[in-house]
């Protein structure tokens, strides 16, 4: 049977031609720097795949199994050979998946990379005229004009709005093709934090109530800045959306091993039909909003943020309690971090 | 990360000189296990699975630094320099006979003498040089290394299994000796295969045996009276010997070699 497979007589093979004569170049070197030691070290060598070279030339994928045992003072090996041409083309079309694979991902990568530079470029380059039109903009204010009065807040405004757009599309790409949203987590009082925040969210929006509420001790470990950026999104929002004249609820609340930020406003409740993805960029609570104050990604930040942190974000909404978004995220650093070379 | 962790250094014994042992391409230390305690009566001797093989630290498999032979003899002079004592005889099997000479070049104040089994300074034919091989038969290596993962997992637990016929390995992992990650194996067979030292040959001053093997695929013997003829100061010894580990299929006939030549250089 094996000399019909290889095209030889018995004669042609028995007493003259050892094994690896019978191997393809690359199957001898792998036969001397793995089979052979194996064999010695071992006594047996399992399920060995190699090619032998049929008496026309072609290749007959085989797998093979050998022991070596002891016979009249010498050693023999017992070899157990099969013929794996089904297993070698479904190997060669598992490599060959897994080759098309690695250039589609060397190609994805490099499209990611490319636009995150080009987020990054823009949005750096875009930072300095904006910086030279809002000094503009406050010598306009003091020439004592009235239309520059009147006109010069409003230029203020603008590029600030427009700054924020920018640290958001940022944040977006860092987050989205990037790394993830980078966080530096250290000790704070999350309670002392937000009152501040809240504090100076009230001066931003003189005509909506903001009300802080804390409850449990206050000593966590977060980011500060980005619990700013949070909670800014989240009353923005708010700002935005809820019914003018009620109060916006800012909650922190700290127990053992979390802490839950909370911002909760009144109103018409999200449609159902875009809750679902609402934390997904791009979305946006109404579509008529004039006020709308970004592209849609004030809500994915605030998810990426809570996710940086160990955490995640929640919304619910209904017409009677109003709508609720809660970042939960662990009180203290997760020790998951690769311990130091 | 320690050279002894990064490498899976073992000393044994003790003596004037320290043999250190490399294995080639394929394997790891063990191929070490009939010869190596032969001269630990003797000597100090230090074992060791260059990095990537064996039971090194795969996390410090750098695949810049080990993309050439050269990655491999730093780490050669950091072991010889961290577990040398007295002069240093160095015993490479293979390619890593090729690399104790990059090392020994790079600092040869610390090399007594270079014990080469079975080596050749470039694998592949190069209009008259016979190396024995050409660039469509690494090739085929390549893709062979491919459909033999040799138990090798990436979520490998360690399953100890017994063989009954052989006690001493019962505690071992079978087919362990040879199970390496597949991408390192891959780059590892390149970097062996297609690597060309020829022209570093003249620059080992060390005193050199090369043990020859009269019938080996790997290293033909023209390829020994080759570097014979260009090494400064070699000794061709040819043992009858079917195969490329010579130190696992003929131990004594390796060993009786070895001493004559560590004799003719005082040892």
């Amino acid at each position: 049977m094996f000399c019909d497979w290889l095209g030889y007589a018995p004669a042609d093979l028995a007493g003259t031609r050892r094994l690896q004569d019978l191997l393809s170049m690359g199957g001898r070197i792998f036969h001397q720097t793995h089979w052979a030691p194996l064999l010695r070290m071992q006594g047996s060598v399992s399920e060995v795949k190699l090619e032998l070279v049929h008496a026309d030339g072609t290749r007959l994928p085989m797998v093979l199994n050998a022991v070596r045992r002891p016979h009249a003072g010498g050693y023999v090996h017992d070899i157990a050979a099969f013929v794996a041409r089904d297993r070698d083309r479904y190997e060669q079309e598992l490599l060959l998946s897994r080759k098309r694979l690695e250039e589609l991902h060397a190609v994805t990568r490099d499209r990611a990379q490319f636009a995150e530079q080009m987020i990054g470029i823009v949005s750096h380059d875009l930072r300095n005229p904006l910086g030279t039109i809002r000094i503009a903009a406050e010598v306009l204010a003091g020439v004592g004009d009235k239309t520059c009065d009147r006109v010069a807040p409003r230029i203020v405004r603008a590029v600030e709005r427009a700054n924020r757009l920018i640290s958001e599309l940022l944040d977006f790409a860092q987050a989205r093709v990037g790394s993830g949203l980078a966080v530096s987590i250290a000790p704070v009082d999350v309670h002392r934090a937000a009152a501040q925040i809240v504090d100076d969210l009230q001066g931003a929006h003189p005509t909506r109530r903001l009300v802080h509420q804390a409850t449990g001790p206050g000593d966590c470990e977060l980011d500060e800045n980005r619990l700013s950026q949070l909670i800014g999104n989240l009353v923005g929002n708010a700002v935005a959306y809820g019914a003018a004249a009620t109060p916006i609820t800012v909650v922190t609340a700290v127990t053992d091993d979390a802490v839950a930020v909370s911002v909760h406003n009144l109103g018409a409740p999200i449609p159902p039909a875009i809750i679902g993805g609402i934390f997904e960029p791009m979305t946006r609570g109404t579509t008529e909003h004039s006020q709308a104050r970004s592209v849609g990604l004030g809500l994915y930040i605030v998810r990426e943020i809570a996710k940086a942190h160990g955490g995640r974000a929640s919304v619910t909404s209904t017409a009677d309690a109003g709508t609720t978004f809660t970042v939960a995220m662990p009180r203290r650093r997760a020790v998951t971090e690769p311990a130091p070379p | 990360m320690t050279v002894q962790h990064r490498n899976n250094v073992h000393v044994e014994g003790d003596g004037p000189a320290t043999m250190f042992f490399a294995h080639g391409f394929g394997c790891d230390q063990n191929m070490w296990r009939l010869l190596a305690p032969v001269y630990s009566q003797r000597f100090r001797t230090v074992r060791f699975d260059l990095t990537g093989s064996g039971a090194s630290d795969l996390t410090a498999y750098d695949p810049v630094k080990y993309d050439s032979l050269h990655g491999y003899a730093e780490d050669i002079n950091e072991i010889v320099a961290e577990f040398g004592r007295g002069p240093s005889l160095f015993v490479g099997h293979s390619v890593s006979a090729m690399i104790g000479m990059l090392a020994n070049v790079a600092k040869p104040e610390r090399y007594a003498a270079q014990i080469m089994i079975g080596p050749s300074p470039c694998y592949i034919n190069d209009g008259a040089y016979v190396g024995g091989f050409n660039r469509g038969d690494i090739d085929g290596l390549l893709s062979t290394l491919e459909s033999n993962y040799l138990g090798w997992s990436s979520t490998m637990a360690p399953v100890i299994m017994g063989t009954p016929e052989r006690p001493d390995l019962s505690m071992e992992l079978t087919n362990s000796f040879c199970r390496t990650d597949p991408a390192i194996a891959k780059q590892f067979a390149r970097v062996t295969f297609l690597s060309d030292v020829r022209a570093t040959l003249p620059e080992l001053a060390a005193p050199t045996l090369i043990l020859q093997c009269s019938d080996d695929v790997i290293a033909p013997v023209a390829v020994g009276t080759y570097m014979h003829r260009v090494l400064p100061r070699s000794t061709l010894t040819i043992i009858e010997n079917v195969g490329h580990c010579p130190h696992l299929s003929s131990p004594s006939s390796s060993a009786a070699a070895i001493d004559a030549f560590l004799a003719s250089e005082g040892f």
